[in-house]
């Protein structure tokens, strides 16, 4: 008897250890949440190039205690994606963030298992038939500027140079620059030329991108980033 | 039982009868009552110290920020290196780091002490009987100074907030909706902090004081504030698109600029010819006395408010001991950690009026400029310089302050300098010369300055302040005359009286160095340097920058835009044997080494985001634009 004692204190001890650990887990881990939001910010079925970590979205989603937005970033293909709960969402295109007329309307979403979703949006100028080429110890690109809004004018067109794929105001090597006073018809193509430092004209390749400058508006709109071989 | 029943009837009688009285009603030993604290004069002096200490404060010198990447807002003096006037040159390289702005760095909510200053009002009224009626008045004047100092506060970050100017006290009947304020207009905030300074500037006492408020201190509140609201209202509008929201919650109307220019100007004026104030002149150095202006705490007739310290009565910081040059410090550790920018070093012209971009190359850029002795590049600089930045040459509390990144020695067969620098401070080289300074500057050491300078202003010269057993009580200056001068100028400016803005910024250049009537002409880009090189660490830049809406534009996250860039200056001495510039030293200026992240300050900056948690609980607040 005494020996058993012995032997069943540890053993029993060890089951609720095990009981209190397998409960635990139960308890403690919430699961995660499995169902992706994916997307992509369009104009006319196309999307729309941004800066990268510049534009956010907002989701929001009513009857919970804790009413707090989920801010989803926009890559700079104009993409995104979100990792949600299933349920009934709302999204909403931040006013004065992107490089588009403000549109806040929302965009019911009902989430349950993966969804995509294009978000519309109106921007002030798109590029069209945009080209790129290169010369020595420079890269150029022509496009035509398309008005989309005729409520805001424009400020200035950029080349960016970069060494990544990733190239913005932020993110570049090198630029061009024109601004609306010298852009008199927009019917007519535009070439911007930027000149490469001694260090990027050395290397194999570069990436280049264009973009537009709305007066009055942060963010600017791109195009496609484009790898251009200079050897 | 009948017997407990007896026992337990006189007990209950005596405790009734007899103890009642006095057992029950005694006084508590330790709580401090409300009709004790508002009948006594120094208790309630104590607790306006309390409420002055607690005022709002981005950069100070009390507080250090924390480098916690969870805490979003920092506030702090660390943050002196987070805009554009100075770097960070101790551990860690959060603040070089800085990718962008979050949107709530400069949020501020702070209904605690507008709560705490509105309950002392209604308190002050309600038990003080036996203060008298002049004492009343006074105490409640300088309480609502300080609460439209933090309504200022509020504004400059969050734009318009809810005016609560009375205890909110809710009824328990289930609906909290009659407590729920929205925000106000941010031209009714401005408003009201205005009407308010009126109000109490003849109540408020104190002459003499520069650690309590008076007439000339709400004056000055005003006078600050009022130029705030003026600039938002003009050049928010010079925006190709003005930041704003429908109900006028951000944004003040173009319409109103002249007015609010006005009323600062008419505040400043009011300071000024007084009399009372002047700009301190007593040291005949220049630099010195600029340094002394500033730091000076006896016989400165400059300073309006500071928040003062004494190390006797244990209210002091560490601030001296985290920012003093590296081979004056008196510590084993820390030093350095502000290290000033070239970027403003440059902003200093030179006193013949040209700009104070330093010649260190020569005309046709093929060649360094030799100098003889390398503080000879800084000659002839605006006496500020001297007083706000220990650059190469100059000395702190007496000790020369050795900077010098290392030579560069003449290599012959390839016709260039080689740069030669090393690890160890206050090393000599080969020639027997000095090879790297005690000072640095050092690319990639902690607690040496990186940026090659160091900081002199509110850096104390007191013997053993910079020690961590001691520590400094340096002050902090919160209004001084010199600023009122400058918001003067401006607002003369802005109100085309371009004469009296001339006189009003030629008096601040005169003490700098510069001749009487140094400026002809007048712009408001002038000013805005005028107010970096003046008023620099003295937690003005940032706001200034967002008050002239252009903080986006110099601050625009481009590495090759040189302004959001962090620039440095290496200075080394010429080995070069037999040759004529052998033990010249020259210059190099380069990207600061431990700098990565140009600065990158968003639309969404201009007006801090606020918590969700407040819109929340009250539904009719709303948000920010860009949020």
């Amino acid at each position: 008897m005494k020996a058993n004692n012995i032997h069943f204190k540890p053993f029993f001890l060890a089951m609720l250890a095990l009981t209190a650990l397998l409960s635990a887990c139960e308890k403690d881990n919430r699961v995660e949440p499995k169902s992706v939001l994916t997307g992509r910010v369009v104009y006319e079925g196309q999307p729309v190039g941004l800066r990268s970590n510049g534009v956010q979205l907002e989701i929001w989603q009513r009857g919970y205690q804790l009413f707090t937005k989920i801010p989803v970033h926009v890559r700079q293909d104009g993409t995104f994606s979100a990792a949600l709960f299933d349920g009934n969402y709302k999204l909403v295109r931040l006013r004065g963030n992107g490089p588009w007329v403000d549109n806040t309307d929302t965009i019911e979403v009902a989430l349950s298992g993966n969804t995509e979703l294009d978000v519309p949006v109106q921007p002030y100028f798109v590029f069209q038939n945009d080209t790129y080429a290169k010369g020595e110890g420079k890269v150029s690109a022509t496009f035509n500027l398309k008005q989309i809004n005729t409520t805001r004018t424009l400020e200035r067109v950029n080349l960016y140079v970069g060494t990544t794929s990733i190239v913005d105001p932020n993110n570049n090597a090198g630029n061009a620059q024109e601004v609306a006073a010298n852009i008199k018809d927009l019917s007519k193509p535009i070439t911007l030329t930027a000149s490469l430092s001694a260090a990027l004209a050395g290397r194999d390749y570069v990436y280049v991108r264009v973009g537009v400058k709305t007066s009055g508006v942060g963010e600017m709109l791109f195009g496609t980033p484009q790898k251009v071989m200079l050897k | 039982m009948q017997r407990f029943s007896r026992y337990f009837l006189v007990f209950v009688v005596l405790i009734m009868s007899g103890c009642a009285e006095e057992w029950l009603d005694r006084k508590p030993q330790n709580i401090i009552l409300e009709e004790q604290i508002w009948n006594d004069p120094k208790l309630i002096t104590g607790l306006l110290a309390n409420y002055y200490d607690r005022l709002p404060y981005h950069t100070d010198l009390n507080h250090g920020s924390t480098t916690d990447a969870a805490i979003p807002n920092k506030e702090g003096w660390q943050d002196f290196a987070a805009y554009d006037e100075a770097m960070w040159s101790n551990n860690d390289d959060a603040r070089n780091n800085i990718v962008t702005y979050a949107i709530d760095r400069w949020r501020l909510w702070d209904y605690v002490l507008v709560r705490d200053i509105n309950l002392a009002l209604e308190n002050i009224e309600k038990f003080g009987t036996s203060l008298s009626a002049e004492q009343k008045v006074q105490f409640s004047a300088e309480l609502r100074f300080l609460r439209a100092q933090v309504y200022f506060d509020l504004v400059k970050r969050m734009g318009g907030v809810p005016l609560v100017t009375k205890q909110l006290i809710y009824d328990y009947n289930g609906d909290p909706s009659y407590l729920q304020q929205p925000r106000a207009k941010e031209e009714e905030v401005y408003d009201f902090i205005a009407s308010e300074l009126d109000a109490i500037k003849e109540q408020l006492g104190n002459g003499g004081s520069n650690t309590r408020a008076n007439k000339y201190t709400a004056m000055a509140l005003k006078s600050r504030a009022m130029l705030y609201a003026g600039s938002i209202a003009k050049y928010n509008n010079l925006m190709a698109s003005p930041i704003s929201t429908p109900g006028g919650e951000v944004g003040i109307p173009a319409s109103r600029a002249n007015d609010y220019y006005a009323k600062s100007l008419a505040a400043s004026e009011e300071i000024i010819n007084s009399g009372v104030y002047q700009l301190y002149k007593t040291n005949p150095n220049l630099g010195e006395n600029f340094y002394d202006a500033i730091t000076k705490k006896s016989a400165n007739p400059e300073i309006i408010l500071a928040q003062d310290f004494l190390v006797s009565k244990d209210k002091r910081h560490g601030f001296t001991y985290d920012n003093i040059a590296r081979n004056v410090r008196e510590d084993n550790l820390s030093s350095s950690s502000i290290t000033p920018s070239l970027n403003l070093v440059e902003d200093y012209e030179y006193l013949d009026g040209t700009s104070g971009e330093l010649k260190t190359r020569n005309a046709g850029n093929t060649d360094y400029i030799y100098y003889n002795n390398v503080a000879d590049v800084f000659a002839n600089k605006d006496a500020r310089l001297y007083g706000t930045v220990v650059y190469p040459g100059t000395s702190f509390r007496g000790t020369p302050v050795q900077i010098q990144a290392g030579v560069k020695v003449w290599n012959g067969t390839t016709s260039s300098f080689q740069n030669v620098e090393s690890n160890t401070l206050g090393s000599t080289y080969e020639d027997g010369g000095l090879l790297t300074g005690s000072s640095g500057p050092q690319r990639s050491q902690t607690e040496v300055t990186n940026s090659g300078f160091y900081l002199r202003k509110y850096v104390d010269q007191t013997a053993m302040s910079s020690t961590r057993g001691i520590r400094s009580d340096m002050w902090w200056v919160r209004y001084r005359l010199g600023e009122i001068y400058l918001n003067a100028a401006e607002a003369a400016l802005e109100t085309g009286k371009t004469a009296n803005a001339l006189k009003y910024v030629n008096m601040v250049r005169e003490r700098a160095g510069f001749g009487a009537n140094s400026l002809k002409t007048l712009t408001i880009a002038r000013l805005q340097n005028e107010r970096r090189v003046e008023l620099a660490f003295e937690d003005h830049r940032v706001w200034d920058l967002k008050r002239w809406r252009i903080a986006h534009e110099l601050w625009n996250g481009n590495a090759s835009n040189p302004d959001a860039v962090i620039y440095a200056l290496y200075p080394y001495r010429v080995v070069r044997p037999g040759h004529a510039t052998h033990g010249k030293y020259v210059f190099d200026k380069l990207v600061a080494p431990r700098f990565r992240a140009p600065r990158f300050f968003q639309m969404g900056n201009y007006y801090s985001s606020i918590e969700q948690l407040v819109i929340d609980n009250n539904p009719k607040i709303v948000r920010n634009p860009f949020h």
